[in-house]
C-alpha cells in the first residue's frame, strides 16, 4: 500500500495539467463549461482505482486548475464573474457524488473479490480434508492454508495419546514454536475449555498470540496458535472469521480420518477375530472328532472286555484311518499358514503331471477304494515346470473334495490335456452340486456351501488349492459339466520344452 | 545273516517315538538302543555295534546330516532316516551325504520293518545276481535282455540303464542326482527333466496303467524307487 500511495496524486496532478494544457487551447472554441466537464475524467478514475481521497484530492485540484488557468481572468483565482463560483459548487457537488459512489462500487468489488478468494481457499481446504488419509497431511494443510492469508508465526497443536501434554506437530516458519510456558499453560486451557484466548497481556515486547480450538462436537482436538507479523499485530474480525472457517474444516478432516482409522480397525479386527473363530472352531472340530474315535476305539481295546477279532480290526482300521485323517488336517492347515505369511515358494523343477497325479492317487489310495476312479492322460503331453509336492498336494484336495461330495461307488473322473500354451487338469464328480452363485466363493477360506455344513471339513482344502496354483501362475475354477456333475479345473501354463538329452533318439532301439 | 536279532540303534530326541519303535521292533526280534541326542548316538553306535541306525532329522543338538557325516568316516552301517514331509531339501541333504533310506512320519511299522529288511540285505548282499527278477520282470545283466511277462523288451539303452541302476538298488530310494550322476555323468546333474522323460517312456514300457505304476514309484520332490517287494509302498 505504501508504495503506490504516492502514485495517485501524482497521476492526479499529471492528468489535470494535461487537461488544463489541452484547455488552453480549447478556449477560444468551446464553451467553458464543456471544459470543466473534462476535469471531472480524473476524479471518477481515481475513485474507481484509489477509493475517495485520492478522489477528492482530484476534484479539489481540478477545480483550482481550472478557475485558476481557465475561467477569466486567467492566472487568478477569484473569477471575474461571480456566476462561475456557482459553477465551482457544482462541479465539487457532481465531483463528489461521482467519487463516493466510484469508491463504493470498488469496496463492494474488493470485498467481493476477498470473499471468492476466501471461498476458494476453503474450497480448496475442505477438498483437502475431504481426501486426506492421515492426519500428518491435514495440519500441514491447515498451516500452509493460514500461512497464505496471515503473515506470521502459526502452529499447530495435538494433544498426545494421554491428553496431558500438547505436542506442536505443525508450524510456519518451521522453527517457530511457542515463546514461552506462559504461552503453553494458555494453549492447555484452549484445549480444556474449547474457548479462543490470547497472550496479548503477556511478556511485554512481544507480539501477541491468539489460540484457537480445533472443535468438532463439542470436543477440542487441537490447538492453533497464530502470532501476527503485521503492522497492528492483530487479527481483523474477517480473519478471525477466517480462521475460524480454517479450524472447523480441520476439525471435521480430523475426525473423519479419526474415524476412518476406527472402522478399519474395528473392520480388521473383525476379519481376524472371524478367522479366529472360524479357525478355533473348525480346529476343535477337526482334531476333536477322529481324537474321538481315536480315544473310543483305544478305550475299547483296552478295557471294553471280549471283543471279537474282527471288531478288533475294524477298531484298529479306525484308529489308523482318523489318525491320517488328522495328519492331512495337520498338513493343510501348515499350507494355509505358509501361505497367508508369504512363505510358501514353489521350488520350481521340470515335472510329468501324470507322475505328479499317480503319487496324490496312492497318497490317498484308502480313502479313493470305495470310488469308481478312471483316469484319462493322453500319451506325449508336455513337461510343466512345477514344485512337485504342492501341485500333488492340489491334486489330492481336489480329490478328497470329489470323495467327500460324491456318493459311495459314485465315479471319479480325472482328465489332462493341452489346450494352446496351457495344460489343463479337470477332475469330474457326481453328487453335491455347486450353485451356481456359490462357485466364485468355494475358493475362498472356510467358505462351505451351506448343504455342506454337516460334513467333515473345514474349507480351507480349495483356498490352498487356489493359493497354490495362483502361486504357479495358474488358474482354478469350477463349473458343471453335466447335470448333477461338479468339473474342477486347474490350468497351468506350459513354458517352451527343455532340451532333451544329448544323443537320444527317440525309438532307438535296445542294442541286444 | 537274518533280520532276527540283528542291533537296531534309534537315536530321536521324542521319548514317545523311542517307545513306540523299541516296542515295535523288540517284538519283531531285533534288539534296540536308544538315544536322544546326536553326540549319544554317535557314542552308542560305538560301544553297541549296532547293524542298523534309525536317525530322526530333527535333533536338539546336532543336525542330522552331521551325524552322517560323522558315521561314515569310519562305518557304513545302514541309517534310515525318520522325517516330516516339510524337511525335503534336508532329506536330500542327508541321502547325498549317505544315508541308505528314509522314512515320512507318521509311518506305518509295517513300511519302517519292510525298509529295514532292504536295508540289512544291502549291508549283507556280497555276490552280483546275473539276473534281477522283480514281478512279472526280469532283467540280465550279462546279456541285456529284459523280459516282461517272458516277452523281451525293447528298451533303449538309456532306458536300459536306468532300469539296471535302479533294480540294483531295488527297493531303496534312489535320489535324482544320484540316477543322473549314474546315466549321464557329474555334469547333468541340474537336468531333471531328462529323469521326467525317460522314467515317462519307462513306464510305458513296463507299468501296466503308468498313471498308477506298480513298479517304479516317485519318491516325491526326491526321486524314485524301484519297488520288487510290494510291502514297500514307497512314501
Amino acid at each position: 500500500m505504501k508504495t503506490t500511495s504516492v502514485l495517485p496524486y501524482l497521476w492526479t496532478l499529471l492528468t489535470i495539467s494535461l487537461i488544463t494544457f489541452i484547455g488552453i487551447f480549447l478556449t477560444p472554441f468551446f464553451d467553458l463549461l464543456n471544459i470543466a466537464l473534462l476535469y471531472l475524467l480524473p476524479v471518477m478514475i481515481s475513485a474507481v482505482y484509489w477509493g475517495r481521497v485520492p478522489s477528492f484530492f482530484a476534484s479539489f485540484v481540478g477545480v483550482m486548475a481550472f478557475d485558476f488557468f481557465i475561467v477569466p481572468p486567467i492566472y487568478d483565482l477569484k473569477p471575474q464573474d461571480i456566476r462561475y463560483l456557482f459553477t465551482f459548487a457544482i462541479y465539487m457537488l457532481v465531483a463528489i457524488v461521482i467519487s463516493t459512489m466510484a469508491a463504493t462500487l470498488r469496496d463492494e468489488l474488493e470485498k467481493t473479490r476477498k470473499s471468492e478468494r476466501l471461498t476458494a481457499t476453503l474450497y480448496a481446504l475442505s477438498r483437502q480434508m475431504a481426501a486426506v488419509t492421515d492426519l500428518q497431511q491435514i495440519w500441514v494443510s491447515l498451516v500452509n492454508t493460514i500461512t497464505e492469508a496471515i503473515e506470521g508465526k502459526i502452529i499447530f497443536m495435538l494433544p498426545d495419546a494421554d491428553n496431558n501434554q500438547l505436542i506442536e506437530v505443525a508450524s510456519s516458519p518451521a522453527s517457530a514454536t511457542l515463546s514461552s510456558g506462559k504461552q503453553l499453560d494458555i494453549a492447555h486451557c484452549v484445549l480444556e475449555q474449547g474457548k479462543n484466548a490470547d497472550s496479548r497481556t503477556g511478556v511485554l515486547g512481544k507480539s501477541p498470540t491468539f489460540f484457537l480450538p480445533v472443535r468438532v462436537e463439542n470436543r477440542t482436538l487441537a490447538v492453533l496458535a497464530v502470532t501476527p507479523e503485521t503492522e497492528d499485530e492483530s487479527i481483523s474480525p474477517e480473519q478471525n472469521q477466517m480462521l475460524e472457517a480454517f479450524t472447523n474444516l480441520a476439525a471435521v478432516g480430523l475426525l473423519r480420518v479419526q474415524l476412518a482409522k476406527e472402522a478399519e480397525k474395528a473392520k480388521l479386527l473383525s476379519e481376524s477375530e472371524k478367522l479366529h473363530t472360524a479357525l478355533l472352531n473348525s480346529v476343535s472340530h477337526e482334531i476333536r472328532t477322529p481324537l474321538a474315535s481315536i480315544t473310543g476305539a483305544v478305550t475299547s481295546l483296552l478295557e471294553g472286555g471280549v471283543i471279537s477279532q474282527e471288531s478288533r480290526d475294524i477298531l484298529l482300521r479306525t484308529i489308523k484311518e482318523e489318525a491320517q485323517r488328522m495328519n492331512r488336517f495337520t498338513s493343510n492347515l501348515l499350507d494355509m499358514t505358509r501361505l497367508e505369511s508369504g512363505m510358501l515358494k514353489p521350488n520350481l523343477d521340470w515335472c510329468d503331471l501324470q507322475d505328479i497325479i499317480g503319487v496324490a492317487i496312492r497318497e490317498i489310495k484308502d480313502i479313493l477304494q470305495n470310488h469308481n476312479l478312471q483316469i484319462n492322460i493322453p500319451a506325449g503331453l508336455p513337461l510343466v515346470k512345477t514344485d512337485f509336492a504342492l501341485i500333488e498336494h492340489v491334486v489330492i484336495n481336489l480329490l478328497e473334495n470329489a470323495v467327500k461330495y460324491s456318493p459311495p461307488e459314485g465315479e471319479i473322473s480325472i482328465s489332462v490335456q493341452q489346450r494352446d500354451k496351457e495344460i489343463l487338469f479337470s477332475i469330474i464328480n457326481s453328487g453335491l452340486v455347486i450353485p451356481v452363485q456359490d462357485r466364485k466363493y468355494v475358493f475362498d477360506k472356510f467358505y462351505r456351501l451351506h448343504a455342506s455344513k454337516n460334513r467333515a471339513g473345514i474349507g480351507l482344502g480349495l483356498s490352498i488349492c487356489k493359493g497354490i496354483i495362483e502361486a504357479h501362475k495358474g488358474k482354478i475354477w469350477v463349473e458343471s459339466s453335466e447335470q448333477n456333475k461338479n468339473c474342477f479345473i486347474f490350468a497351468l501354463p506350459v513354458l517352451d520344452q527343455p532340451l532333451r538329452p544329448f544323443g537320444d533318439i527317440q525309438g532307438e532301439e535296445n542294442v541286444v | 545273516m537274518s533280520s532276527d536279532g540283528a542291533r537296531v540303534l534309534v537315536i530321536d530326541d521324542e521319548k514317545q517315538i523311542r517307545r513306540m519303535l523299541n516296542i515295535a521292533l523288540t517284538g519283531n526280534g531285533f534288539n534296540i538302543a536308544e538315544a536322544a541326542t546326536g553326540n549319544d548316538g554317535l557314542n552308542q553306535a560305538i560301544v553297541f555295534h549296532p547293524d542298523i541306525i534309525i536317525l530322526d532329522l530333527g535333533l536338539p543338538d546336532c543336525d542330522g546330516h552331521e551325524v552322517i557325516s560323522k558315521l561314515r568316516e569310519w562305518t557304513q552301517i545302514p541309517i534310515i532316516i525318520l522325517s516330516v514331509r516339510e524337511q525335503e531339501s534336508e532329506k536330500i541333504t542327508a541321502l547325498d551325504a549317505g544315508a541308505d533310506d528314509y522314512i515320512t512320519k507318521p509311518f506305518s511299522i509295517g513300511e519302517l520293518l519292510a525298509r529295514i529288511r532292504v536295508a540289512l540285505r544291502r549291508s549283507v548282499k556280497t555276490v552280483d545276481e546275473p539276473i534281477l527278477a522283480f514281478g512279472e520282470i526280469s532283467l540280465d545283466i550279462a546279456r541285456r535282455i529284459v523280459t516282461l511277462k517272458g516277452e523281451e523288451l525293447k528298451l533303449t539303452p538309456t532306458e536300459y540303464e536306468i532300469l539296471k541302476y535302479m533294480a540294483l538298488k531295488a527297493d531303496r530310494v534312489v535320489t535324482q542326482q544320484q540316477l543322473l550322476r549314474a546315466i549321464w555323468g557329474p555334469n547333468h546333474q541340474e537336468h531333471t527333466h531328462y529323469l521326467r522323460i525317460y522314467i515317462g517312456q519307462l513306464r510305458h514300457k513296463i507299468e501296466a496303467d503308468p498313471t498308477q505304476p506298480r513298479y517304479i514309484l516317485t519318491e516325491a520332490g526326491i526321486g524314485y524307487r524301484l519297488v520288487k517287494d510290494s510291502y514297500i509302498k514307497g512314501n
